[in-house]
């Protein structure tokens, strides 16, 4: 029998265990009951007298029930429960350890386990219909400016139908986003899918109601026709079963709805709503046609590289037939999911998080089998009696291995609930940040992929911290430990890896403290009653129109919409900025003296600064003649930017241009931007951002067509009524102006905060979970150094030598570690200070810094008081007895 | 003979006492015990007892299987049947036993 069916065996008896005894007690009983009938009913005994012969004939009862229970493998699992009972015994003798060890392992469990699921179910996430993985995405990629080609897809579709052999049926889909109007329910924003029929065929998955789409319902001219969703159905039509024939107006279009789709069907990317794909290619100059998606599903016996290699041949027949569109283009058949994730880079970066979180778990592992190496040491006398008394090698390493087992269990475990709690916050933080457009099989769970490989790693951390310091210690001679033990001390030694560990340690504690402290003050920031107040009366919308749509018909319905806007009751004021407060995007901004800064900027109307209540402090506000023409040359700074990039002077009448955002590279011919002038200044808004942010605004033009963020300032606090209104009036305005991602200010600082608070309290786990290993590690260190250097302490007090003398010359080496590593971990701490404009230290290096070094000083000392004490308590005629 | 080879040697013919047994009927421990006890008219006078033991390998090894079943005066009792791997093998050890026995009389005629 293999060693895999002997484990598989005494696995089932371990189970059936129960079940073993019970049928044994059972054969037993009847067999001594049937042999005292039998002398009973031929020997004619008494009862009892018949009992007791029958119980002699068949032998000893315990003795025969041992040998069967030694034949079914119990015998070595008995063994085996005792390691662990010793195990779990010592893991509450030393509650210290196990805290340490425990907590610094399950925090790096549950970042791995996290990571691990995360990235599995990026990379690995599966299209959930009928063979899935055979679905492929075909894209076109531009060589040359490493961009997508998704303009010539629409024109390249003909040929890939005709000449994909490899792929059965080839499909294609664009999203356009709709709103949604029936008089069944109010009207709402949609991803609407255009979709080839062949999709659905391609995604396998019939309908619930009607039908889906036919090639048919592509044709121009053919009657508008609808699929919904399975939700959809629900909460628009009660799931009534003669849907089909009912109205749906998307947009300024009437569609019939042909059919539903199963619930969780939300292909292709998060969608319930599917219309027919009606682009024709010859009304688009090739290059220039809308973009579209292609996708297929690969021929019986076809692998993808087949198709890959087929859309390379037809790739090169394109590049010569046309090579004004397709010269440096280059096609690319993926798996369809990964299509998402887009590029080798991301996979790659992907499996660099991986690896660096495996190091990270080397490293905690290391430590905690530093540690748990230490207390070894202080039991090498147990370990060598039990040696001397014929406990084989393999007995003792099996002991100390299921101990670590135990250890790395149990941290495996609250690693692995820690990291399904994170996970659920993740995913809800994802469909709420991603919406429609996180495709719909992204679901972030703890996966079992994931867990497996957290057991393994606690399996292999016992290895590490239980098997290596075992076989060292039991590797000595028994003798010379017995004879240590007489000695009262230890024959282990700590090497120089201990010495750079505990240095890397305090190192990296005193260099992550500050962000974790400045993360904890900032998330004690609180808003007071009034802005949050204000937070709650201000609604932002960002408003969207078909790019289809030409721009000054966009800028005229959007006027339109904001003066109905105006009119309504529950509206104080309307403005206009080009995102959302707290959601600017980022830029790199130069002044005269060539200092940058990152900041963010925003173009705002004039009227932004009094609907969110912002006092202009130097300077001025916007003024009409700055909006004027196509350009504007004037800006207005907030606080946070005159302190970054002027020393906190006022920035009034300073000029300012925008620099690139990375480093230019050499051929680059781009003139600089134009200078800007600073003409005011207003205070930080929101004051909620995590850390003080410099902002930059510029006054938005009336041409300034681009979606843009509606400020709405309401007279209440209730906003959710509104909501709708909006939506309404939005549609009532036009049927194809949209409008989408409706919040309040107070939701937009929360979501803003939301990924950043999530990022503090990793930081915060780890640096905890740094801070106590380093504690134990120094402590275990200073413990040992004195078991170890016991006798020499003794001989010192007797020749007179004074407490402080003791412990200096005892001592200094570990406070030269920690004193090596808070120099260092401080040096760190304040470059990356520097290099992040303060974001370290939240702007106050003078007081965190110093701060820091006296909380590891007295970290330092708090763990030497045990020892020193210790130390201090060796009798000389005690430790010198044993000479 | 060392003590070893002769609980092996027996240990060997418990098996293939218990294998020809069952090879005639399925039967519970007991009454393998009783039919040995009879048919050998007391000359194998075993230790009921390592019955089990010898019954549990065997079942172990895939020569005999068990299940519960009912006595003819409805006790319950766990019953061994003997497999087709368990006839082959008995075939095998009343080969090697005959030729062993044979051998045996002939060196114990010669001298």
């Amino acid at each position: 029998m293999s060693w895999i069916d002997g484990a598989r065996a005494r696995l089932h008896l371990l189970f059936a265990k129960h079940a073993a005894e019970s049928r044994m007690d059972e054969e037993i009983a009847f067999h001594v009951e049937m042999e005292s009938q039998r002398l009973m009913r031929e020997g004619g005994l008494s009862p009892d007298e018949a009992r007791r012969r029958a119980l002699v004939t068949f032998g000893g009862v315990t003795q025969h029930k041992e040998e069967l229970r030694a034949g079914r493998g119990v015998a070595w699992l008995g063994g085996l429960s005792l390691d662990f009972r010793l195990a779990l015994r010592m893991l509450v003798k030393y509650p210290g350890l196990t805290l340490v060890a425990v907590v610094g392992m399950a925090v790096a469990v549950a970042i791995a386990a996290v990571t691990f699921s995360a990235i599995y179910t990026i990379l690995n996430g599966g299209l959930p219909v009928s063979e899935g993985d055979r679905v492929v995405a075909i894209r076109n990629l531009d060589r040359r400016i490493g961009n997508e080609g998704r303009q010539t897809h629409l024109h390249d579709l003909a040929t890939w139908r005709q000449s994909m052999t490899t792929v059965s049926e080839l499909g294609a889909y664009r999203i356009v986003d709709r709103n949604v109007i029936s008089g069944t329910g109010p009207s709402e924003s949609a991803r609407v899918a255009e979709m080839t029929a062949s999709g659905f065929r391609i995604a396998r998955t019939p309908p619930l109601v009607g039908r889906y789409l036919h090639d048919d319902d592509e044709r121009p001219g053919a009657e508008p026709v609808v699929v919904i969703g399975y939700d959809l159905w629900q909460s628009r039509f009660g799931g009534r079963l003669d849907i089909v024939g009912h109205i749906i107006q998307l947009g300024d279009t009437k569609h019939r709805v042909i059919g539903v789709m199963p619930r969780g069907f939300a292909f292709p990317v998060n969608n319930r709503l599917w219309t027919p794909l009606r682009l024709n290619p010859a009304a688009y100059e090739p290059g220039h046609a809308p973009s579209i998606d292609v996708f297929g599903r690969l021929a019986d016996g076809a692998s993808i590289e087949d198709a890959r290699r087929q859309a390379v041949t037809i790739a090169q027949r394109l590049a010569a037939a046309e090579p004004a569109t397709h010269a440096t283009m280059r096609t690319r058949v993926v798996p369809y999911t990964h299509a998402f994730i887009d590029n080798a880079e991301a996979t790659w970066t992907y499996h660099l998080i991986q690896a660096l979180i495996t190091m990270l778990l080397v490293v905690i592992g290391t430590n905690v089998a530093i540690l748990v190496y230490a207390r070894t040491a202080s039991r090498m006398g147990e370990i060598a009696i039990r040696n001397a008394l014929g406990a084989s090698r393999r007995r003792v390493v099996t002991q100390l291995f299921a101990e670590a087992l135990a250890l790395s269990l149990i941290a495996a475990a609250v690693g692995n609930i820690i990291a399904h709690f994170a996970l659920l916050n993740i995913d809800a933080a994802l469909m709420r940040i991603g919406g429609e457009q996180l495709p719909y099989w992204l679901r972030v769970h703890l996966t079992p992929g994931a867990m497996l490989y957290s057991v393994g790693l606690a399996v292999l951390a016992a290895v590490i911290v239980g098997v290596v310091p075992a076989l060292k210690a039991t590797g000595r001679h028994v003798r010379a430990s017995l004879q240590h033990l007489s000695a009262g001390t230890s024959g282990m030694r700590l090497g120089r890896s201990w010495t750079v560990l505990v240095i890397a340690q305090v190192t990296i504690a005193v260099a992550v403290l500050p962000l974790a402290i400045a993360g904890i003050s900032n998330w004690r920031k609180q808003q007071s009653a009034e802005e949050k107040l204000a937070a709650k009366k201000v609604l932002t919308a960002t408003l969207f129109l078909d790019p289809d749509t030409a721009s000054a018909r966009y800028v005229a319905l959007r006027g339109e919409l904001m003066r109905r806007l105006e009119g309504e009751p529950g509206v104080t004021d309307v403005a206009l900025a080009s995102a959302a407060p707290a959601s600017e995007p980022a830029e790199r901004t130069e002044a005269e003296d060539k200092s940058t800064s990152v900041v963010y900027g925003v173009r705002i109307d004039r009227r932004y600064f009094d609907v969110l209540d912002i006092p202009v402090l130097a300077g001025r506000a916007f003024e009409a003649g700055d909006v004027t023409g196509k350009t504007t040359s004037v800006v207005i700074v907030n606080r946070s930017f005159a302190r970054n990039l002027f020393a906190g002077a006022n920035p009034v009448g300073r000029r300012i241009r925008v620099a690139p955002m990375n480093a230019r590279p050499a051929n680059d011919t781009l003139a600089p931007a134009p200078w800007e002038e600073i003409v005011g200044m207003v205070p930080d808004f929101p004051v909620d951002s995590t850390t003080p942010e410099p902002r930059v605004y510029r006054p938005m033009l009336p041409s300034d067509a681009e979606p843009a963020t509606l400020v709405v300032r309401l007279k209440g606090v209730n906003a959710a009524p509104f909501t709708q209104t909006l939506r309404e009036l939005t549609v009532a305005t036009d049927p194809m102006l949209r409008i989408d991602r409706i919040k309040t200010l107070e939701q937009n600082l929360e979501d803003e905060s939301s990924a950043t608070r999530l990022f503090i309290i990793v930081v915060e786990l780890v640096t905890l979970s740094t801070l106590l290993l380093s504690a134990a590690g120094i402590y275990a260190l200073m413990a040992f150094t004195i078991t170890r250097r016991r006798r020499e302490i003794g001989i010192r007090a007797a020749l007179g030598a004074g407490p402080r003398r003791l412990l200096v010359g005892v001592l200094s080496r570990v406070m030269a570690q920690i004193a090596v590593g808070i120099l260092i971990g401080t040096a760190i701490a304040a470059f990356l200070d520097d290099r992040i404009n303060g974001g370290w230290t939240g702007r106050r290096p003078q007081v965190v810094l110093p701060g820091v070094i006296a909380l590891m000083i007295g970290v330092g000392l708090i763990t030497a008081i045990g020892p020193a004490r210790r130390a201090l308590g060796i009798q000389p005629t005690e430790a010198l007895r044993a000479e | 003979l060392t003590i070893r080879a002769q609980t092996d040697a027996l240990r060997g013919s418990l098996d293939l006492i218990i294998l020809k047994t069952l090879s005639l009927a399925p039967q519970h421990g007991w009454g393998i015990s009783l039919r040995l006890q009879q048919t050998s008219k007391g000359v194998l006078e075993v230790n009921q007892g390592s019955l089990y033991p010898a019954l549990q390998r065997l079942e172990k090894d895939g020569l005999i299987t068990s299940e519960w079943g009912t006595t003819d005066n409805h006790r319950r009792a766990r019953y061994y049947r003997i497999t087709a791997s368990g006839r082959r093998a008995l075939g095998e050890e009343l080969e090697s036993w005959k030729r062993f026995a044979a051998g045996l009389d002939a060196v114990l005629r010669s001298t």
